[in-house]
């Protein structure tokens, strides 16, 4: 006999609010349905009444995690409909925000993860190293959540000291290595408790277009950054670290790889910054007519903007948004069916989902 | 030929790949959406996503594909006389959702398949989200 169980709204494991009624035999999960929607904001439609200053700022609430992706991305589409070309030090400063938002992103993600595998001490070590991320970020920007670092054509604020961020980071990665990259690469506990769990094949991941992290796990050795650089990416050398198994554990062991790949980035960013303006110091920007699409490597997976312009108009006729939580989420279905029940919510949580991204 | 250069052909297309907005695209008229989703399989293509458009006046909507080949972001046009269009969720899984969402923002029918709401919690009526009223 088989019976419901309505998971959510009020998620065991996260903030934010969905719900996934889960058909059981015993403890067994045989099938899943997802519901979405308990944080639509309507905001691509919203985006329609915001000028190409208001709509940054907009755009960058969409997530409370990743918003400087978000308006990376905006911006670089925008860009493309301007024709103005930010200058390399820009480019730069945009690569270092971008790989501490990765950091405090999959760092956030690390803690909740460890909260979830019952090992609270992990939970409470990744949220302190968390803190210090969001320090360097408010250090740069004066923000510990919307950065407002973007803008057409460059960024608003300069690195004016990279050496003294550098060895901010530094600090920054010896602890890392230090605690939470042994714990999640060698820990006995984290092995038992995530290895075989939530297992999404190779082929499921393919044919549901999951993106980041939880398709490099499960052996789909994309990104962004690495196939169709922007900002200063080309210039960076980096792995792309890829796991075949498609458990909870490859989706770990990615993220906590990635963590040693966004340090790396960081001191090459860091280090080898171009001198020189951080716009192109356009006060009033030309919108021509037409459509331009960006995408980015978010640390959740593929961000892409479309951004439809009419000349002279302050406002774009359309903006829509693809977040990578909107690719992965209809794969938590694949990963749970066969699971027991007491998996579901690290299952879940392990794909690191944004609904607030996924509802905009 | 290059992968990209060998997917007009597959479809039946003599228009060539225009470059523009970051997007390589492919218009061509006669295109069918289930072909081209069929072709995008057979290539190893991801499904990125659809983008609807409402055009002005009487003209419509538009809907735009997106597949990415090797990094490389293809679009395909497609522009509905009516208010629907062919499904392609049973031919690729990852279109599953952003049908269901232009179903509920744009009211567009993809044909072929049931819906359940995705974004709007209350109410029936589809299209009251991104589509304008009473166009």
């Amino acid at each position: 006999m088989s019976y419901k169980i309505p998971m959510g709204p009020y998620h065991p494991a996260l903030e934010e609010p969905y719900k996934l009624d889960l058909i059981c035999a015993g403890e067994t999960v045989q099938d899943a349905k997802l519901h979405i929607g308990f944080n639509f904001r309507g905001i691509e439609h919203l985006a329609e009444s915001r000028n190409y200053i208001q709509v940054i700022a907009l755009m960058e609430r969409v997530c409370g995690i990743c918003s400087n992706i978000h308006t990376l991305t905006l911006c670089q589409a925008m860009e493309g409909l301007t024709g103005l070309t930010p200058p390399p030090r820009a480019l730069y400063i945009r690569v270092v925000v971008a790989e501490l938002e990765r950091l405090h992103s999959h760092v956030l993600w690390a803690g909740i993860a460890a909260k979830l595998m019952g090992f609270k001490t992990m939970f409470m070590t990744c949220f302190e190293l968390r803190e210090k991320v969001m320090d360097v970020l408010q250090i740069i920007s004066g923000n510990r959540v919307n950065y407002s670092m973007n803008r057409i054509g460059g960024v608003n604020r300069d690195i004016t000291d990279p050496l003294s961020i550098l060895k901010m980071v530094e600090a920054l990665e010896a602890e890392m290595f230090r605690t939470v990259i042994p714990i999640f690469t060698t820990s006995t506990t984290a092995r038992l408790r995530c290895a075989g769990i939530g297992v999404l094949t190779h082929e499921k991941a393919v044919s549901c277009g999951v993106v980041g992290p939880n398709a490099r796990a499960s052996g789909v050795p994309q990104d962004l950054r690495r196939a169709a650089p922007y900002a200063a990416y080309s210039e960076m050398e980096f792995d792309v670290p890829v796991q075949q198994e498609g458990d909870v554990r490859a989706r770990l062991l990615v993220r906590a790889l990635e963590i040693m790949e966004s340090c790396k980035i960081l001191r090459q960013a860091l280090t080898k910054m171009p001198p020189g303006e951080i716009h192109t110091g356009d006060s009033k920007i030309a919108f021509v007519t037409g459509t331009a699409t960006s995408r980015v490597e978010a640390p959740r997976g593929e961000v892409m903007y479309s951004v439809s312009w009419k000349e002279y108009s302050r406002n774009p006729s359309r903006v829509h948004v693809r977040t990578p939580t909107f690719a992965n989420m209809p794969a938590i279905r694949w990963m749970v069916i066969g699971a027991r029940l007491a998996d579901t919510p690290l299952i879940q949580a392990s794909i690191d989902p944004c609904y607030s991204c996924t509802d905009r | 030929m290059s992968l990209i250069d060998s997917i007009p052909e597959k479809l039946g297309s003599t228009e060539p790949w225009v470059e523009k907005g970051g997007v390589h695209w492919l218009t061509a008229s006669a295109l069918n959406v289930r072909d081209l989703a069929r072709t995008m399989n057979a290539m190893q293509a991801r499904f990125v996503t659809i983008t609807a458009y409402q055009l002005p006046g009487e003209e419509g909507l538009r809907l735009e594909y997106h597949w990415d080949l090797d990094g490389q972001l293809l679009g395909f046009p497609f522009v509905l006389t009516g208010n629907s269009i062919e499904s392609i969720y049973d031919l690729c899984e990852a279109a599953d959702w952003i049908e269901r969402e232009i179903h509920e923002g744009f009211a567009v029918d993809f044909l072929g398949r049931e819906y359940e709401p995705l974004l709007l919690r209350q109410g029936d009526k589809p299209g009251v989200n991104l589509r304008e009223e009473d166009e």
